[in-house]
């Protein structure tokens, strides 16, 4: 692997110290003191596994604390992944030193949780109840343990023939922060029924799916802060187009509840219930579109609709897109205006795609114009947030654009 | 829906029917016979409902969460394509049957990386993408496909 070798080569020079927790200048103007709601948030190479780093291209981490409830017995945990696309906090067993106790059923058998990503990757774990701790804020929630020692396997209904994301080589991370659009991972649906691959209830002698209160489910640490709980926004700066061996932004706790946080010039576009929206190409409406801090490209329809040539099948940039030179598309995002009123809401988006195997074989880990095949709609990745700030309403919060679930930027 | 591709002169063929999934045979595997029964399909506890078409049939398989299933059919009981959309994804090992395999090979040759699984060799065709709550995608088999139907009606 050529990024193996870069790793090392580079590794002193990306040695980046993010804020954990806490710290700040607490502005002291009114009662209550606002807490601090800012964290660094950056892409770089990722974890580091016995002096290689692990991570994949245009990944975007955070340092996440946790503590035993209402204890100072706490550890930081760096390189979680930010993503807009799930709720809840999932750690890496490996990564997790606290004696944390899983939480159990009404029959005292563990909760099993099941994700599964579209590559065929999947998360599986116990839960456990700890402070999270970003910037000043905290929240009592259920996170996810992957893979532990101490658990039951994979039930095969969350495996599904794929492969586990539980090492930090194999997820590129040592967990993952869902902080999107919604209060839980899974919601209504896996309270009221039992889809066969979230909720498991766990004795010994095997995993069945059980149906969980929302209450009992992972939730999103965001939404159950005391405060700047209405949603977040996501700050990265604009970089060059053969892009960059680190990128520093800034992930805020709130939407419109101090001063830092204001919306500005901002435009909300309220997403559905399902998290998505219609991203506009070509005059062809692709409804099923979303924006995800964990997708790595920008992934939109196929070759054939977008005249971009695939990456070669068996090299380092296959499942990409690679233009013999930079291409400069438009897009159009809408959304009804998360107001009372309604109106649609649309907004151009101009974005470059190259060549994603002469980009991917630089070294560096962050791109602004890396694009992907996803057929049949526009997943918006980390590339879309270089240069800008979203916001993340979260569904049911009330911020001055109107209640989510909406993006705004 | 179904009626979206549908020529005028179809219509009359559509038969809709609607039944529970204690009554019925499970939904086969992909380049399997719509005949065989699925051993979880009462777990799951889907409704199905089915379009016929002049050329292919469409099973419409719904359950509770929101998962909607279409198997498309070939006059000859063959399941040459599928499609869904759920909050989670479908055991992708049962409905791409035997092509599972190939799918999940040719997914992990491609380099690690949070994507979209899309997998287009030269006879199978497996797209599958979204987020939680939000999953979706698709898989045929070109081979497979009846006589003047494109690849685009499964969807």
């Amino acid at each position: 692997m050529r990024r193996a070798s870069l790793a090392a080569a580079v590794a002193a020079l990306v040695m980046v110290t993010l804020v954990g927790c806490g710290g700040g200048s607490a502005p002291a103007t009114t009662t209550p003191t606002p807490v601090s709601n800012t964290q660094q948030i950056v892409v770089d190479l990722g974890p580091d596994l016995n002096g290689q780093k692990v991570g994949a291209d245009n990944s975007l981490y955070t340092n996440v604390q946790i503590c035993l409830p209402g204890t100072s017995t706490c550890q930081t945990i760096d390189h979680v992944l930010v993503d807009t696309g799930s709720s809840g906090l999932r750690l890496l067993s490996t990564s997790v030193g606290l004696p944390l106790s899983y939480i159990v059923d009404a029959n005292n058998n563990g909760i099993g949780n099941c994700i599964q990503f579209p590559d065929t990757s999947f998360q599986w774990g116990p839960m456990a109840k700890v402070d999270v701790h970003m910037a000043g804020e905290v929240s009592t929630v259920p996170i996810q343990i992957v893979s532990p020692s101490n658990f039951n396997g994979p039930p095969t209904a969350c495996s599904a023939g794929g492969v586990p994301a539980n090492t930090p080589s194999s997820l590129g991370a040592n967990g993952i922060l869902g902080v999107g659009l919604f209060r839980q991972d899974c919601g209504a649906a896996c309270a009221s029924s039992a889809p066969p691959n979230v909720y498991f209830s766990c004795p010994a002698s095997g995993c069945t799916t059980t149906t969980v209160a929302l209450t009992a489910q992972l939730q999103n640490p965001v939404w159950m802060f005391p405060q700047d709980n209405n949603g977040l926004s996501i700050k990265l700066p604009a970089i060059g187009a053969t892009g960059a061996t680190t990128v520093v932004g800034t992930i805020t706790f709130g939407i419109g509840t101090q001063t830092n946080n204001a919306l500005g010039s901002a435009q909300a576009q309220a997403a559905t219930a399902r998290g998505t929206f219609t991203t506009t190409f070509g005059g062809v409406a692709y409804t099923n579109s979303f924006i995800d801090s964990a997708l790595g490209a920008f992934y939109f329809l196929d070759s054939a609709t977008t005249g971009l040539p695939n990456c070669a099948a068996n090299g380092d940039a296959a499942g990409l897109y690679c233009a013999p030179s930079p291409v400069s598309l438009t897009a159009i995002t809408s959304g009804p205006n998360p107001s009372s009123s309604g109106t649609i809401v649309s907004q151009n988006i101009a974005f470059s795609v190259w060549n994603a195997l002469t980009l991917i074989d630089s070294g560096n880990p962050a791109f602004n114009n890396i694009g992907g095949p996803n057929p049949g709609a526009f997943a918006w990745g980390l590339p879309f947030f270089y240069g800008r700030t979203v916001f993340i309403g979260i569904e049911g919060q009330t911020t001055p654009a109107g209640t989510g679930p909406y993006w705004a930027y | 829906m179904p009626a979206r591709y549908l020529h005028p002169m179809n219509k009359a063929l559509i038969l809709m029917s609607a039944l529970t999934a204690a009554a019925l045979p499970g939904w086969a595997a992909l380049g399997g016979s719509v005949e065989t029964v699925a051993s979880d399909q009462v777990r799951m506890q889907a409704k199905r409902a089915v379009t016929q078409m002049r050329e292919y049939n469409i099973h419409l398989i719904s359950r509770d969460d929101g998962t909607l299933i279409k198997e498309y059919v070939t006059p000859e009981g063959k399941v040459f394509g599928i499609s869904w959309t759920g909050p989670t994804i479908p055991d992708l090992t049962q409905l791409l049957g035997t092509y599972n395999a190939e799918f999940q090979t040719s997914v992990r040759a491609q380099p690690r990386r949070r994507r979209a699984g899309v997998v287009r060799n030269p006879d199978l065709v497996v797209e599958s993408t979204g987020h939680m709550r939000a999953f979706y995608g698709r898989a045929y088999v070109n081979s497979m496909l009846p006589s003047g139907v494109t690849a685009e009606i499964v969807k």
